[in-house]
């Protein structure tokens, strides 16, 4: 990304394939002239759909519908043209060369949305939603990625940074105004605005782990010994033959991966090699990348047989759901889950018992400010360390000017996450609220 | 007709250093002032110093200005504000004699043989330059600074009474208003306000709350060795519902509510009945009643600043405990006056567009003596710079509270009389007074400015800390005493434990060490000991905030490199991207800096964007 921010760019905007309709974006100060060459004379008013039969040297490219958006009402906040063109990739193709033949350059992947962001039509965080939005393969996720885009989070940290402002105000002013006769904050009034705030940040950074699930989806990983009945399950959750189910153990060698929703969310299962100790080169690399799709895995589905129950212990921090297959065969101890797929039994229990694991321990809550990526994440970490720092030196004593150090830095990755916050704020909000001056 | 290198115009805290420091660099200057007598006079409060303004005349001082002498010479009452928090946000203030004052000042310029001080009324400077004055007479020079203070087309409001004039008694400077217009300058109008003055004699002092100074108090300048004049008492006393009611029922009599003023005042120093206006809930305001002299009768009542008509201040003043038998020997009053957006100005204080011609003090919409002075003595260093034909001297904001006082005027504008404040630096932890000589007084004696006494004094007090920090930062070897002593002060000794080290903890108490570590440590305690009290507490503090410092330090120098990519004064902002908005804000301000484009309001990421990338592409072409 980042080219010149200052260029006429040029893009579709729907994806190359067959369909009824195609847009293409112009973005920069040529739009409008572009457009004009290409046969829209006159130039029609500002966000009025008309109709145009696009030309290049009097060839006729395609007829479109044509907005065209001024600085700063687009949603780059350029001068900004779309063409509604038919769904057909070679006219949106010669359409787009037009436009670079008139002077405009090809966009970089997310361009558009970096003018957006750099001309204050977005904030970082609805930015990344609007990328996520577009990513979005569930429901669920679309809606997670349009409440971030309307604000949630955005909201969030302002709030927060809100608290901090009306803490570090008052400070200021103890240090500025200290002859006044006012006291204009305690000390423990202080720590417990700070307090709040510390947990707000560290309730931000709980989401981390749901917001990184919401958006992304889950990795489930199938484990257990050779022949346990990975392959089988695998094939029976997706409803196809994924993976190639053989009486032989050790089949399964390299992973096998499908997705699948599960409690609103993508969820990609892998099948993987049976564990176990193997001579053979090629099963034993499969068996090690068992054990690191293991390490990393969201959720591990751990199948033990039960007609010859052993458990192959995995390192994990994911969570683990215990079960017995081949439920039809032999006896499943009490209070395990068991099933059995040739006799389709224990299914319904076990996607009800992933259902229930996804929404429980990944699926954001609806509405409320998440972090979904590891830029954001970043910043909630440097203010709740910051924070901490303030709290330490406000309970031991410190002079303001060294806790303000702190709380500015707070402040500041807060800012980092959505927009700004200047020494004139902190001036204005202590002369809002005190009277000063002798 | 006589030829002078710098004409400086006005005779305030801002002229004189301008004056002063023209002369110490060898330039011939004329003073030119209504009233000889008026020089170095104090407006308003009798004090200098206080928060953050404190460290302006600490950095006046490092930079070889008058202010931190006259102080000393006339000063009656020293305290250190915020002496409980750490050594950045510490602010000197002394209560002075305002009449020892003036002497001073008018002393320390009569010992400068280049400056020939003028009396008369200006009533036009014309490019060239030439100065005219009332009489007729005119006056030649290549550089001129405007110190005008509040007199420009000054008008003085006491309840419905209105006269023209810029201080009691003293007339208005009425023609240089025209001037400033002809050299293309942009004037608005500013309000400042002084409260009344009560005569001592009438007052009951056994019914007010002393306040005190500090036991020892400590000197402004370098150069003083003991202060001179004996230690006086001030007072506090506060307003009551009997004052609030009185104000509020005759606040259409007072000029600022009734709508005969427009200009806006300060508003962090407020009147009495903006206080009971905007405060309506505050049960009382305090008053601190300051000596306006060690023999003055008056007193000066600080907290009632009012332009309410005269029965009015009365029925208030005798409403305050201790004041019922008061009475009031000048009364209160509004000053409305032309000032100049400092946007209109360069970082060196200079018009943009008129080489030669600089403003300082409350012309550019500042209020205070110290802010007023520290932009005197920058404004004088460039206008003797000019004269020499040398490079203009301007301060970052991570050097100095006056770097960062004229980077908010000339980027930032004011619309109200702008006062320094501690919050207003955000590397304040770099900027406090103990550091001052080291940062600043280098750049006055590469400016050749400085007297000998003052740079002998300087090396000598930097030299001494510097042993003491490297005494201080030195491993302790555990021998026997000094294991010894550890154990009975309780410490145990750690691998790289040093003295610092053990300053940084927070039970850490200085006077107890230099009586106790004598024996074991004697090379730390007899450092230590050449130090005053005030260094020795810097030491101290250096260690414990170290870490603290050096962010700031750190985040100081990340931001230096926008700070020097320069913007050629020729640049025209017609570049391709930028809208006009932008392009309207930036030829409006012209900043020198990129950091200082970025810092104007409403300039967003993206124009800052581009014009890093043209100011990049242009330095590399060359």
């Amino acid at each position: 990304m980042n080219g010149s921010l200052t260029d006429t760019i040029v893009a579709p905007a729907t994806p190359v394939g067959r369909s009824a309709l195609a847009i293409v974006r112009i973005d920069g100060p040529q739009s409008s002239a572009i457009l004009e060459s290409l046969g829209c004379s006159p130039l029609p008013d500002e966000r009025h759909a008309v109709f145009v039969r696009l030309k290049k040297d009097g060839e006729l490219l395609d007829e479109c519908v044509a907005i065209r958006y001024l600085a700063p009402r687009s949603f780059t906040g350029n001068d900004l043209v779309e063409l509604t063109l038919h769904g057909n990739p070679l006219l949106v193709q010669r359409v787009v060369s037009a436009a670079i033949s008139h002077g405009a350059r090809m966009a970089e992947p997310g361009e558009f949305t970096e003018r957006a962001v750099v001309n204050g039509k977005l904030d970082l965080v609805q930015a990344e939603s609007v990328a996520d939005l577009i990513n979005a393969r569930t429901p669920l996720q679309a809606k997670l990625s349009l409440s971030n885009l309307g604000g949630s989070l955005s909201e969030t940290a302002g709030r927060l940074r809100e608290g901090l402002l009306y803490v570090i105000s008052r400070l200021e002013a103890a240090l500025d105004f200290s002859e006044e006769g006012y006291s204009f904050i305690e000390r423990d009034d202080a720590i417990a605005r700070v307090d709040e705030s510390l947990n707000g940040v560290q309730r931000l950074n709980d989401t981390f782990r749901r917001g990184v699930a919401s958006t992304r989806g889950l990795e489930a990983v199938i484990i257990g010994r050779p022949n346990a009945g990975k392959s089988t399950l695998l094939n029976r959750l997706v409803g196809s033959e994924r993976s190639i189910v053989t009486p032989v153990a050790g089949t399964t060698r390299d992973i096998v991966r499908e997705t699948i929703e599960l409690g609103g969310l993508p969820v990609t299962l892998s099948d993987t090699a049976g564990l176990r100790d193997s001579d053979d080169v090629v099963e034993s690399i499969g068996i090690d990348r068992a054990r690191e799709a293991a390490r990393r895995a969201d959720i591990i589905l751990q199948l033990i047989d039960a007609t010859a129950p052993d458990e192959e212990p995995v390192e994990t921090s994911a969570a683990v759901i215990r079960v017995y297959t081949k439920s039809d065969l032999a006896d499943v101890p009490e209070g395990e889950l068991g099933i059995s797929v040739p006799a389709e039994r224990g299914i319904e229990e076990l996607l009800a018992r992933l259902d229930a694991v996804v929404r429980d321990q990944f699926v954001a809550p609806e509405g409320s400010a998440v972090l979904v990526n590891e830029r954001q994440r970043l910043a909630a970490v440097e203010a709740e360390s910051a924070l901490r720092a303030a709290r330490f030196s406000l309970a031991d004593g410190s002079s303001e000017e060294i806790v303000l150090v702190d709380l500015y830095r707070a402040a500041t990755a807060l800012a980092a996450l959505t927009g700004g916050i200047s020494n004139s704020d902190v001036i204005t909000e202590i002369f809002s609220k005190f009277c000063i001056g002798k | 007709m006589s030829r002078f290198d710098v004409v400086v115009i006005g005779g305030g805290h801002a002229g004189a250093e301008a004056a002063r420091v023209c002369a110490r660099g060898g330039a011939r200057v004329a003073l030119v002032t209504m009233m000889r007598e008026a020089i170095g006079r104090m407006s308003c409060n009798p004090a200098i110093g206080g928060l953050a303004k404190g460290n302006l005349v600490k950095e006046i001082d490092a930079l070889g200005g008058l202010m931190g002498e006259a102080t000393d010479r006339a000063g009656i009452q020293f305290k250190v504000l915020n002496r409980s928090k750490g050594p950045a946000v510490q602010g000197p203030r002394a209560q002075c004699d305002r009449d020892l004052y003036s002497a001073a000042v008018r002393a320390i310029l009569d010992a400068e043989p280049n400056i020939t001080v003028v009396e008369g009324a200006v009533t036009a400077v014309s490019p060239g330059f030439v100065v005219a004055l009332g009489d007729g007479s005119t006056l030649h020079a290549k550089a001129v600074v405007i110190t005008t203070g509040t007199f420009l087309r000054a008008l003085m409001h006491s309840g419905e009474t209105r006269t023209q004039g810029g201080r009691f008694g003293e007339p208005s400077a009425e023609g240089l208003s025209d001037s400033l217009r002809a050299f293309g300058l942009e004037l608005g109008r500013l309000k400042t306000g002084t409260p009344p003055r009560v005569a001592k004699d009438s007052v009951d002092f056994s019914r007010l709350e002393e306040a005190p100074g500090d036991p020892v108090p400590r000197p402004f300048s370098i150069l003083t060795d003991a202060l001179p004049q004996p230690q006086v008492l001030c007072h506090l006393t506060y307003t009551s519902d009997a004052a609030h009611n009185l104000i509020r029922s005759n606040l259409h009599r007072a000029p600022m509510y009734s709508g005969q003023i427009r200009a806006t005042g300060p508003r962090y120093c407020p009147s009495i009945e903006d206080k009971v206006v905007r405060f309506a809930d505050k049960e009382r305001h305090q008053v601190f009643v300051e000596p306006e002299g060690l023999e003055h009768p008056w007193l000066y009542m600080n907290g009632i600043s009012t332009s309410l008509p005269a029965d009015v201040q009365d029925r208030v003043v005798r409403s305050l405990p201790g004041f019922e038998q008061a009475t009031i020997a000048r009364y209160g009053y509004a000053v409305e006056y032309d000032y100049v957006n400092p946007q209109q100005l360069d970082p060196g204080l200079q018009v943009r567009g008129v080489a030669g011609l600089f403003l300082a003090g409350q012309i550019n919409g500042t209020s205070g003596y110290e802010e007023a002075a520290a932009q005197g003595l920058l404004a004088g260093i460039n206008a003797l710079q000019f004269v020499r034909e040398e490079n203009p001297l301007v301060l970052r904001r991570d050097q100095a509270y006056t770097g960062v006082m004229i980077d908010d005027l000339i980027t930032l504008g004011t619309e109200e009389p702008y006062r320094m404040f501690t919050s207003r630096a955000e590397h304040r932890l770099l900027l406090g007074c103990d550091s001052v000589y080291e940062r600043l007084t280098p750049i006055a004696e590469r400016l050749r400015i400085l007297d000998r006494e003052r740079l002998r004094r300087v090396e000598a007090r930097i030299s001494r800390i510097a042993r003491a920090r490297e005494v201080t930062a030195t491993p302790l070897t555990p021998d026997k005493t000094t294991l010894e002593w550890l154990r009975e002060a309780g410490l145990s000794l750690s691998e790289k434990s040093s003295v610092e080290r053990l300053m940084q903890r927070h039970d850490f108490d200085l006077d107890a060490f230099l009586m106790r570590a004598g024996t074991a440590l004697p090379k730390v305690v007899s450092a230590l000991r050449e130090l005053t009290e005030e260094e020795r507490e810097s030491v101290v503090s250096a260690a414990r905030y170290s870490g603290y410092i050096e962010r700031q330090r750190r985040e100081a120098d990340k931001v230096s490199a926008d700070e020097e990519l320069r913007i050629p004064a020729t640049m025209t902002y017609g570049l391709p991207g930028l809208s006009r908005e932008m392009t309207e804000k930036l030829s409006s301000i012209r900043p020198a800096s990129l950091g200082q484009a970025s810092r104007i309001p409403g300039v967003t990421p993206a124009a800052i964007a581009i014009l890093r990338m043209h100011l990049r592409r242009s330095v590399d072409v060359r």
